[in-house]
């Protein structure tokens, strides 16, 4: 332990570390990614490069129906929860900003709930609740995508609010000043200034969305309700082909996409330091 | 000439606490007028509730005569210069200036034309498309300025606009701000707790303290004529000694210092019992030793601080109390020692002698104190709710 004796020393031991570590946790899905291109139908045995999983005549990505649809429920989805969740969020973040008074403080950790509920207490109640409470709405595409609005509400409103709380009152206190009517605080300078958050928590809203599967799941109806994620998993037992790998790479890869879209607009217009605190909440 | 405000008991609480309580202020129009005050008197609330900010809860604002305390800010015809400028990020330097031009009914070139006139104003007519975050911190104070002027306000306020420049900076943005005021004849009214800031830009001061004016005067009446205590102990140095005022002599209140006696010419004289004595540094004199008697007070040199154009001596006189005087650096030969441990004597002129009444206002701020210090309970901490269970199938 060199660094014990000399603590100016390069932290050696500290880099290995963390390379093992990456290394670990990133090997099995550089495995799971690459196997998506492979030419045969084996999920564990190189048979060379090709695209056929992804857009070849049969059983591909492109191709296959069940995998189509599937990908396609899941955009449907994650577009749907984004359009909801982010105004409806913007919306409370604003609203419990200015509510000084009684009741705001319990609300405030009440906000923070589903975040920490495990997400099959949230999915079994949320299943209950369609079934006995709400049978109207019934199970499907509708109650998915409350259920996906339901937890993802909350992490627009702790982005937007944190970006709230940085900005501060006294730019609208200023607009004010200058003679603008509160519609005009709002809209010619406090949404201005909450758009990179507004963007990052619609990424992050559509990132859960694509990823969720305990909620989605168990709010599903039948085959034309199924996810990528519950594809993956109803099928990673039965007769797998490297087509699974390949729609798990087109939903990665449409995940890392929006969240480093996401970054860069932040980063863009909010400075450096809240970019790597909201890559890090996002980690 | 528009600009006047006049403040009738104006009073503003934040549940317990109590930031301004019960101030009547007239703001002459065209005038430079100062709040000033250690942090936490009240001067920013008062100026907040001036601009619409913080709603008063109870009092009126008059703003030429109508009661505008219950206006909205966008409604009211003031601007306000923020601490922190509050310069809108994402626009650049023009359309920040340009920003309440929105709602006055001006035409397109007409506006531009303002922008234009506002932002040579203040010398940045250069800057017009920069973003405000690429400015130094005078040229954004500036921008915020020009922002504020271009609607050509009827009072101008200013929030401690100096407060995060640094020194030669702020000496002459004093000066030009208040060239600027003299010249446009808007009424400012400005906030500070520099007591320095406050006297060489003022028209008129109110000091404030715990929420209340102690006195409101031009910059030299304050300073010569302090009328409490704690106005004679904010602005400048002062010396403040306990006495007894024994009775009045002429023109004259005689105090009794320790064992000795004192005539004072000024403030209080009718006062009775105890008062406090004070005497600004500058006005004692250090004398011989020998030269005991009248108007003079026995002291031991305790310290003796070369502050450049003079020396700050600290003497510690007969019955105790610590005084400070100053001597010019003035190349005139003292004639006295003021080595620590020399014995001198302080000559205490009656012409430079104060009565203050501690009793009455000390009182009275003890009393505002202890309500001012209890500041707001915060809210009880809700213990995090249980997740509901499974409802009942």
């Amino acid at each position: 332990m060199t660094w014990l004796r000399n603590p100016w020393g390069k932290p050696r031991w500290l880099a290995l570390i963390t390379g093992i570590y990456v290394l670990w946790s990133v090997v099995p899905v550089l495995i799971a990614i690459a196997f998506a291109f492979n030419a045969g139908r084996s999920r564990t045995t190189w048979q060379g490069f090709s695209l056929r999983w992804f857009t070849g005549e049969t059983g591909s990505v492109l191709h296959d129906p069940a995998l189509r649809d599937a990908l396609e429920h899941t955009l449907l989805l994650a577009v749907i929860c984004v359009a909801v969740a982010v105004p409806l969020g913007v919306a409370l973040a604003l609203g419990l900003q200015r509510w000084r008074g009684r009741g705001s403080g319990s609300v405030n950790s009440l906000m923070l709930l589903p975040l920490v509920t495990p997400e099959i207490v949230m999915g079994v109640a949320l299943l209950l609740l369609f079934l006995r409470v709400f049978p109207g709405i019934g199970l499907g595409t509708e109650a998915q995508a409350i259920g996906q609005v339901t937890f993802t509400l909350s992490y627009v409103v702790v982005i937007v609010r944190g970006r709230l709380v940085s900005i501060g009152p006294e730019y609208e206190e200023a607009a004010a000043d200058l003679g603008a009517p509160p519609r005009d605080q709002l809209f010619r300078v406090l949404l201005p200034l909450l758009a990179p958050a507004i963007v990052a928590s619609a990424a992050v809203a559509f990132a859960i969305s694509i990823d969720d599967f305990v909620v989605t799941q168990y709010l599903s109806s039948d085959a034309s309700t199924t996810t990528v994620s519950m594809l993956l998993y109803s099928n990673a037992r039965g007769a797998p082909t490297p087509a699974l790998n390949a729609i798990a790479t087109v939903g990665l890869v449409i995940t890392l996409a929006t969240l480093a879209a996401a970054f860069f607009v932040y980063r863009r217009f909010a400075g450096g330091k809240e970019a790597t605190s909201l890559a890090t909440l996002e980690v | 000439m528009p600009g006047e405000i006049q403040l009738e008991e104006l009073t503003k609480a934040f549940g317990e606490h109590v930031a301004v309580a019960g101030i009547d202020v007239e703001m002459p129009p065209g005038e430079f007028f100062t709040l000033l005050g250690p942090s936490g008197c009240g001067k920013t609330t008062t100026l907040r509730m001036i601009a619409g900010f913080e709603r008063p809860t109870s009092g009126r604002i008059l703003l030429d005569g109508n009661d505008v305390a219950n206006t909205p800010p966008h409604q009211r015809n003031v601007n306000t210069v923020f601490q922190s400028y509050a310069l809108f990020p994402h626009l650049d330097v023009a359309k920040n200036v340009a920003f309440g031009l929105k709602y006055h009914k001006l035409g397109k070139e007409e506006r531009a034309k303002r922008v234009g006139e506002a932002l040579e104003l203040v010398n940045l007519t250069e800057y017009a498309h920069r973003k405000a975050d690429q400015l130094s911190g005078g040229q954004q104070q500036r921008v915020a300025l020009a922002r504020a002027l271009v609607l050509r306000p009827r009072v101008l306020l200013l929030d401690e606009p100096l407060g995060a420049l640094d020194a030669q900076l702020r000496k002459n943005l004093q000066v030009e701000l208040k060239a600027l005021q003299a010249e446009l004849g808007i009424t400012f009214v400005f906030v500070t707790h520099d007591q320095e800031e406050a006297l060489t830009m003022s028209d008129r001061i109110a000091v404030m303290n715990k929420g209340l004016v102690e006195q409101a005067a031009s910059p030299k009446a304050i300073y010569e004529e302090p009328e409490t205590v704690f106005v004679a102990d904010f602005l400048g140095v002062s010396n403040l000694l306990a006495a007894e005022a024994i009775g009045n002599e002429g023109a004259a209140c005689a105090v009794r210092i320790g064992d000795r006696v004192f005539h004072c010419r000024q403030g209080e004289l009718d006062a009775r019992g105890e008062v406090k004595v004070m005497i600004r540094p500058e006005r004692i004199g250090i004398e011989q030793h020998e030269n005991a008697g009248e108007e003079r007070l026995p002291g031991i040199v305790e310290r003796s601080v070369f502050l450049g154009g003079s020396h700050e001596v600290h003497v510690r006189v007969l019955g105790g109390e610590l005084l400070k005087t100053m001597v010019a650096n003035d190349g005139r030969e003292l004639g006295v020692s003021i080595e620590p441990g020399a014995a001198v004597s302080l000559h205490l002129p009656p012409e430079a002698l104060r009565v203050l009444r501690p009793s009455e206002s000390a009182t009275e701020q003890a009393g505002i104190e202890e309500e001012t210090l209890k500041v707001q309970a915060p809210d009880e901490p809700q213990p995090a709710p249980v997740p509901p269970g499974p409802p009942p199938v």
